[in-house]
């Protein structure tokens, strides 16, 4: 390639002259051999006649002296191809060198266009290369397991759900009696804590999650550093733990001498049998993993349904066969255990639509196709500046066709400007993704994306906005060149430039009227996220309190060995915090409103009714409170009574219920019922008989929960649990300024330090978590609707402030001949309204066609919500009239004396 | 594209027929067979280059752009392709011309040693 381009100067005559035979000439090169040839012959024949051989010997003679002549020419005209293929490659790299190097004479010719396009092309391109990178790592790449094609998830299906846990009891079974899986093994789908002791004396939480034995072998995942667990773990039941890579490194300093040692986890000792990589993670953040076993589990375990089980398919086995096969071991299981398993059933799912989940994939490909819009607009925005500046060169082009260029060869650099433009922008683009990216981790609410998929800038988002980039200057370029060539060169030489403007006046109207259909589109489904956001937003909580500071307190160790010092603990803590300046009221509570329930679902029955079957017993959740929780996050008691200091440990045993579990007593007064209560887990368990005493306000599970959840209060003194939540109300203000003095009434109970305090956040921040996802969607299409919406009002604004130049001379001329200012500016705006006007329409059908797709994300508004009409159509009317002001008003300013002396 | 200081018997061959092309188009523009015609003058018939190879020989040259053609007349006002040496073909004729000299005085020192 060097030689080619070294040779490049003397060789151009050359080049020119044959690219002309080989382009334009078109002999074939089969007839060139031919006739060179035939000359030769004759010319020998003739020499040999001269010299006195007969004629028809001397043409013997002279095919002799050539050999094989069909060989001969063949090989030549092979080789004539060849030449003028290698000629035509060199030409083409010469030429596009050329186009290029003329592409950025024109681009630094005119920097404030090239300014304009290439931010534009950098945004669009840098927002779709981060969305990207999230519709990447959730939907299209695999799971970062082996072979993940073969891992499914496998549910227990019941009456309730088709998407429930499983117990172990019955994984072990489903392990021993099905033939199409590897292995079966399961996780807790929450992440615990467990406090470990250190050696220095200090203790700390970690983050724990329960597994079987399997689940590492299941998953395809190897140990780094010692092993993952064995089937002898599970059936010795031993104590062991895996740790993740990320906590050994920063924990342990990659410390090997660590596998096989035994650490302290809640006041036990268990062996670290390994590290797993860093990447390995399933639902949440965790750094150990500790082993459940499942084998000889008790039988009142088969009815804990704790598990999330995922199973390696066999090779070859199809999922359908697997579900199949397990529903027959699970049809087994029901006849053994009708108590426990009648009635539950097995659905299989793929394990990366199990993690990933739909609203995860609604959410990326609703993104995708927000930004592909507002990529589409920037664009047509290109295509728009360079339509102008196409119009304005079009005496250039013609010059140059007049003098010979084609007007593929025309065509040809106006789309290499294009790609250069387009290149720039991409590489920009790119920039701009890898920033939006870095800075993802702060946007995304936590929970949206499971841990095990990466959010990252790699090669693949680098292509993909290469591949963007490509096509984006193609889809712009080609319009602009098309046009710029669609013309002769007479009729442009002969004429004035501002004449040769009408059929690109036309597309760019188009393209215009396309943006604005596009932005009203974006602007609308921003709008109906947004109305979701309000709607979860402005929701009622059912408690009344804003600003309430929580706190998880954790009295660590076995300082109070016992439910009375524990008890009592606690009661000195609430009275100090009491005690603390600015604290209006303080309660304990097991769980938080809006967040998960700690502890398990109970199950129960009204005692003197007819018993239920186990399995078929209604659930409740539960959570534990002191009498002054009420009242701390006003949460009115509605019928009955609060907990007072009657309902102590040792006295009748009460629960309040809240207004879904009074409803579903079936319009009795709850009030007086006395209920047996079991975990859910354990349907054998010895109740707890409870009499309810009051009914509470509902309180929303989560902002936009379909069904009101069924829950049950009972005091805290009577369920008496060693993590428990602080919850503070502050007298005025807000609430995280009582975060030090309550910490210091915490420490002046217990002076040894030795409570931990965690988990310091208040209400609003638990409310904002759970409304995140909603936030997220919400401003994330919001700030790309506002981006097209800007975007399509430049473009409008473009054509108009073109049209306006173009007509300086014709406006001026009516001015002269006696129209008003107000004709002069209605006759400008006119078209520009009727293109914005045209495009909010189609935009708003278009609306009403699509924004049924993401009803799914929607909350509290329906698709075709008219105040979100009426929104964006006035926000439209807004904008037009801001981009349109300028250039009426420099349309209304035309001196017809100065506008007649404009050449 | 620099010449191998030596080289095999067929490529020195093959070099030959270039080198001798080449000289032959120093003197000035010429078709095919004029080309053969006054190799044959010039080297009294004593090497006999084929007709047959001549032909390939340009086509190569050309390829290699040490050589360029262009459709001219020839002397019995008949349409006739024209080869012209080019800058390169005179840089390559130059270090032909030294590998043969090279070769030819190792070949004399040999033979009339």
């Amino acid at each position: 390639m060097a030689a080619i381009f070294g040779r490049r100067l003397e060789g151009s005559v050359r080049l020119i002259r044959r690219s002309l035979r080989s382009w334009l000439w078109r002999v074939p090169v089969e007839q060139e051999v031919e006739e060179e040839i035939a000359l030769h012959l004759e010319l020998r024949t003739r020499e040999l006649v001269a010299r006195g051989v007969d004629a028809k010997s001397a043409r013997e003679q002279a095919l002799q002296r050539m050999g094989d002549l069909r060989t001969m020419k063949r090989e030549l005209v092979e080789l004539s191809k060849r030449r003028d293929r290698e000629m035509r490659i060199t030409t083409w790299l010469e030429e596009l060198r050329d186009d290029v190097a003329f592409a950025f004479r024109q681009l630094r010719g005119a920097p404030g266009f090239t300014l304009i396009a290439v931010t534009t092309l950098a945004l669009g391109i840098g927002a779709n290369s981060a969305i990207f990178a999230l519709v990447d790592a959730t939907l299209l790449r695999p799971l970062p397991f082996g072979d993940p094609g073969r891992i499914v998830a496998i549910h227990e299906t019941s009456a309730q759900t088709n998407r429930g846990g499983a117990s172990p009891n019955n994984m072990h079974a489903w392990n021993t009696r099905n033939r199409s899986f590897e292995r079966i093994a399961g996780y807790t789908p929450g992440v615990g804590g467990m406090v470990m002791a250190g050696v220095d004396g200090n203790a700390e939480t970690v983050t724990r999650q329960w597994v079987s034995a399997g689940i590492f072998d299941v998953l395809g995942v190897k140990a780094i550093a010692g092993r993952t667990f064995l089937q002898s773990d599970d059936e010795q039941r031993s104590r062991v733990v895996v740790m993740s890579e990320t906590f050994w490194r920063s924990r342990f300093n990659s410390d090997p001498g660590v596998i096989g040692r035994e650490i302290r986890l809640d006041g036990s000792m268990w062996t670290v049998v390994g590290v797993v990589p860093g990447n390995f993670q399933l639902v949440g953040q965790s750094s150990i993993w500790g082993m459940r076993p499942i084998v000889g589990a008790p039988e009142r375990a088969r009815g804990a349904y704790v598990f999330a089980a995922v199973g390696r398919l066999k090779p070859g086995v199809t999922m359908n066969a697997a579900e199949a096969d397990l529903a027959n071991v699970a049809r087994g299981l029901a006849q053994e255990y009708p108590t426990t398993n009648a009635g539950r059933g097995i659905a299989l799912e793929p394990l990366h639509d199990a993690i990933i989940g739909g609203d995860l994939r609604m959410t990326s490909m609703m993104f995708l196709g927000v930004v592909g819009f507002v990529l589409l607009i920037c664009c047509a925005n290109v295509a728009n500046l360079l339509l102008a500046r196409a119009t304005a060169r079009t005496r250039e082009l013609a010059v140059r066709a007049a003098l010979g260029a084609g007007r593929r060869r025309i065509i040809r650099q106006l789309l290499t400007e294009s790609m250069v433009l387009s290149i720039l922008g991409g590489s920009l683009g790119a920039a701009v993704g890898a920033f939006i990216i870095s800075l993802a981790p702060s946007l995304i609410p936590e929970g949206l994306i499971p841990p095990t998929v990466a959010l990252a800038f790699d090669l693949r988002v680098v292509s993909f906005c290469a591949s963007a980039a490509l096509l984006v200057g193609l889809l712009f370029g080609i319009a602009p060149a098309w046009q710029a060539t669609s013309f002769s060169s007479a009729e442009v030489m002969g004429s004035d430039t501002r004449t040769t403007t009408g059929g690109g006046g036309k597309l760019r109207g188009l393209l215009v009227m396309g943006e604005v259909a596009t932005a009203v589109l974006l602007l609308f489904g921003a709008g109906l996220l947004l109305r979701s956001l309000i709607a979860v937003d402005s929701f009622d909580r059912g408690y009344r309190a804003e600003s309430v500071l929580t706190m998880l307190v954790d009295p660590l160790g076995s300082k109070y060995p016992t439910p009375e010092l524990l008890q009592q603990f606690f009661d000195q803590v609430e009275g100090e915090v009491r005690a603390t300046p600015g604290v209006a009221d303080v309660g304990w509570t097991s769980s938080l409103p809006l967040a998960f329930f700690e502890d398990g679902p109970l199950s129960y029955e009204v005692v003197g009714e007819a018993p239920v079957e186990d399995s078929r017993r209604p659930s409740t959740e539960s959570q534990a409170v002191s009498p002054a929780y009420f009242s701390t996050i006003d949460l009115p008691i509605v019928a009955g009574r609060a907990f007072d200091s009657r309902d102590i440990r040792g006295a009748v045993p009460v629960a309040i219920v809240n207004e879904a579990f009074a409803k579903a007593l079936g319009g009795r007064s709850p009030i007086g019922l006395q209920v047996a209560l079991r975990p859910a887990s354990a349907p054998q368990a010895e109740p707890v008989v409870r009499e309810i005493v009051g009914v509470a306000r509902q309180v929303k599970g989560r902002p936009d929960e379909a069904q009101d959840l069924i829950q049950l209060y009972a005091p805290i003194a009577q369920a008496l649990s060693d993590d428990v939540y602080m919850v503070v109300r502050p007298k005025s203000g807000e609430a995280t300024a009582l975060v030090a003095g309550v910490r210091a009434a915490v420490s002046r109970i217990d002076k040894e330090q030795l409570v931990s305090l965690r988990d310091v956040v208040t209400l609003a921040d638990i409310d904002r978590v759970a409304t995140g996802r909603h936030r997220f969607r919400a401003v994330m299409v919001a700030c790309f609707a506002a981006l097209a919406l800007v975007l399509a009002m430049v473009g409008v604004f473009g054509i108009l402030a073109y049209s306006v130049q173009q007509r300086v001379r014709d406006l001026g001329v009516r001015r002269a001949l006696g129209a008003t200012t107000s004709d002069v500016v209605k006759l400008v705006v006119s078209s520009a309204a009727r293109v914005i006007a045209g495009g909010a329409a189609i935009g708003l059908i278009l609306s009403a066609i699509v924004s049924r797709l993401i009803v799914t994300v929607l909350f509290g508004v329906q698709p075709l919500d008219f105040a979100t009409f009426a929104g964006v159509t006035a926000v439209m009317v807004i904008a037009a009239a801001a981009s349109m002001a300028g250039p009426a008003l420099r349309a209304a300013k035309v001196d017809p004396a100065a506008a007649l002396r404009v050449k | 594209m620099t010449a191998p200081p030596s080289k095999t018997p067929n490529a020195l061959l093959h070099g030959a027929l270039d080198a001798l092309i080449l000289k032959t188009l120093v003197r000035g523009p010429s078709h095919g067979y004029a080309i053969a015609r006054f190799l044959e003058d010039a080297t009294s018939e004593s090497v006999l280059i084929e007709d047959g190879s001549l032909y390939p020989a340009l086509y190569r040259l050309e390829r290699k752009g040490w050589v360029e053609a262009e459709w001219g007349t020839s002397e019995l006002g008949r349409r006739a392709k024209l080869y012209r040496i080019t800058e390169p073909g005179r840089t390559q004729l130059a270090r032909e011309t030294a590998v043969w000299r090279q070769f030819s005085a190792g070949v004399s020192k040999v033979l009339f040693a």
